[in-house]
């Protein structure tokens, strides 16, 4: 974002960063101060550094990356619990952390007590709190639970009242850190309408989440950070779809020798083995292999085998399981009007689906040959190889497969 | 800076309110525990003080004659609010470590908060400790200057209790220097006799107490609340004006150092 939109910026971040001193050389009682002296050599390291960000007032901003990336330490920095060690950050307004839900709790106190200990620590002056606690009763649906001690109450009622205190006390930047996967469906619906209308109302939301999916909906901007710094921010969909292709190739990077691919060992299988399968791997268009698909992109199975004797068209079933049981579905060539012809000896064939309509998940894979009149098995090959789908937006779907539906009015 | 305390009155409040309610929730007797506790340890004392040790307290102010435990328990009464303000200030920054770690607001809120409890707390001995003299027949209008000599020892007692929680949450060895310490300081203070019983003894261990500034604290009790004599004027400013500075300096270097308390704990 240049500085020349004339969009309000609600919390402007200028050269952001932060560096910490290791914890393996703090010193931290006297003794050791005595005895080892200052430290010499503090290592230090900078969990976010060099960050330049303005976040526009009345947007909901994405923050993305790996574990340990810094979105967290950046988030507790606009909150002002860290100081930045180098940078400046300015918001506007009352920032409110929904960092942790019902961190002030205290067990022995009712929720009703709670609310309002809870709404002071936040920063809202007490008749604010009166004037909204019999809102945040109602939002949290404890109903008359709310007079009981919190120590009674079970984990889904604990983040509930948490959730409903933090956003009812109407701050104008709120931070949430990985907090949106609260309660139960009906209550998650809720909380998301509510944050909705917060964004409505122009307040400024700032969510750090792993949940891709969920942010891509909810976000206007995402922000990705890798190691302290920042990769790329600007629309939902190219910023998550460019974090996934570097978590997708490191993790391919990862495991240099492929594991989607499987040779068979002499275990005795089902059918007369005229025609063995050896090998089963998935590989990409030019065949080279994989380790994981994507939704929407081709690739293909190589499946290697070898004959006893000349096998005459034969029918080969791939049939896709998920991995929660279901089997998603059983692609033969013979339905498919493909007929490989007369085959012998050590062969290769690939099997490819054209704009992988799989969804993320992983799926296992049987191999069963008949020969060409479909009644004589040579070969069934169960849990031949395992293979996982991956998402390029992000978007995590519902179901097994994304079928090519075309829409259209008439 | 203490305009802040003014503004987050509100928030103290909230922190005083929480450890109020919380504090005997979970026992039967309750605040009853407040005053068992040192009318207990007054019996004992008192007992084994007078009888064994044979420590002689001076005169009451009414003149007729001398209370061992009335001495004892005025005596009692100040070092309780002095150590423990002390005691209780220096754990609050742990204990309410999660929080600070998570929300941003003053770090001296919870610890003035608890503050405020245990000043109930002493208040509660207070008002046992006045039944006692009156019963004793020993009243005077001198009881007036222990206003402003129990605010000064508790904002002594509150300045030194904020470095000390600072301290605490970086070094944890502080909390058991400061327990040897103050049992250490307890036995250098006029508590368990009468500051008359050190003249003429070691000159280095009469010094020591009379340099110890707790023992103008409670010496000056003795002298409002037992012996019914007004100190000089001079005195009683001092111990207020000592308090409030020793408060004032507290508060400061707190702020200073608890600027970054988010990732100390």
């Amino acid at each position: 974002m240049s500085e020349s939109t004339n969009v309000p910026v609600a919390v402007d971040m200028q050269g952001v960063g932060k560096r910490f001193k290791r914890n393996v050389d703090r010193r931290n009682s006297i003794k050791e101060r005595i005895v080892r002296g200052r430290s010499r050599k503090p290592e230090d390291f900078w969990a976010v550094r060099g960050v330049s960000l303005q976040i526009p007032k009345g947007s909901v901003y994405g923050l993305i990356g790996h574990n340990g990336s810094g979105k967290s330490t950046l988030l507790k920095m606009i909150g002002g619990i860290y100081r930045p060690t180098e940078g400046s950050i300015t918001s506007q307004g009352r920032v409110a952390s929904l960092i942790e839900l019902g961190a002030g709790f205290h067990p022995d106190m009712t929720g009703r007590e709670n609310i309002s200990l809870n709404g002071s620590i936040l920063g809202m002056p007490k008749k604010e709190i009166q004037a909204v606690t019999d809102e945040i009763i109602d939002f949290s649906g404890l109903g008359d639970f709310i007079n009981d001690p919190v120590k009674h109450y079970s984990s889904g009622m604990y983040v509930r009242l948490g959730f409903s205190v933090a956003v009812h006390m109407k701050p104008d930047v709120l931070l949430i850190d990985e907090v949106l996967a609260v309660g139960d469906e009906e209550f998650q619906r809720k909380c998301f309408d509510h944050l909705y209308a917060l964004r409505r109302s122009g307040r400024t939301i700032i969510v750090v989440s792993h949940g891709l999916g969920q942010l891509e909906g909810l976000c206007d901007e995402i922000a990705w950070l890798e190691h302290g710094e920042m990769q790329e921010f600007g629309a939902p969909t190219t910023t998550i779809a460019s974090y996934l292709r570097k978590v997708n190739s490191q993790e391919a990077a990862r495991y240099p020798e492929v594991t989607a691919v499987r040779a068979e060992g002499e275990d005795a299988r089902p059918g007369d083995q005229t025609l063995r399968v050896r090998t089963a791997a998935i590989v990409d268009v030019d065949g080279n292999p994989m380790n994981h698909a994507e939704t929407g992109s081709t690739f293909q199975f190589r499946i290697g085998f070898t004959t006893s004797e000349p096998v005459l068209g034969p029918n080969v079933r791939i049939a896709l399981q998920h991995e929660s049981g279901p089997l998603v579905t059983m692609i033969g060539n013979h339905r498919l009007g493909f007929d490989l012809g007369t085959v012998s000896g050590d062969n290769v064939f690939d099997v490819a689906l054209v704009d992988n309509p799989l969804l993320p998940g992983r799926y296992r894979v049987h191999i069963d040959v008949f020969d060409y009149t479909g009644s004589r098995l040579l070969d069934s090959w169960n849990d031949a190889v395992e293979f996982a789908v991956r998402s390029q937006s992000g978007e995590i779907g519902q179901g097994f497969v994304q079928l090519p539906a075309q829409f259209r009015l008439s | 800076m203490l305009t802040d305390l003014y503004r987050q009155r509100a928030l103290i409040g909230a922190f005083a309110n929480r450890d109020f309610a919380t504090r005997y929730r979970s026992s039967i007797l309750g605040w009853a525990w407040s005053l068992i506790q040192p009318l207990a340890i007054l019996v004992v004392f008192a007992a084994v003080f007078s009888l064994v040790f044979r420590i002689k307290a001076p005169d009451l102010g009414n003149g007729e004659g001398a209370s061992y435990a009335a001495f004892l328990f005025t005596g009692l009464v100040t070092w309780n609010l002095f150590s423990g303000l002390l005691n209780l200030s220096m754990t609050q920054l742990k204990s309410n470590g999660e929080l600070l770690k998570k929300v941003q607001f003053p770090a001296w809120a919870p610890i003035l908060g608890a503050s405020i409890v245990q000043l109930i707390q002493v208040l509660l001995e207070l008002t046992v400790l006045v039944l006692m003299f009156l019963w004793l027949r020993n009243v005077g209008w001198t009881w007036i200057i222990a206003i402003p000599i129990l605010i000064g020892t508790a904002l002594f007692a509150q300045g030194i209790g904020l470095v000390l929680s600072i301290i605490n949450a970086r070094f944890g060895d502080v909390m058991y220097i400061v327990a040897v310490v103050l049992s250490a300081l307890y036995f250098l203070t006029p508590v368990l006799y009468p500051i008359s019983m050190v003249d003429g003894q070691n000159e280095l261990l009469s010094l020591v107490v009379k340099l110890n500034p707790m023992s103008w604290y409670v010496q000056s009790m003795h002298d409002v609340m037992y012996s019914l004599i007004a100190p000089s004027a001079a005195v009683v400013v001092a111990l207020l004006v000592g308090g409030f500075l020793t408060f004032w300096a507290g508060l400061a270097i707190f702020s200073r150092w608890s600027e970054d308390i988010g990732e100390l704990l």
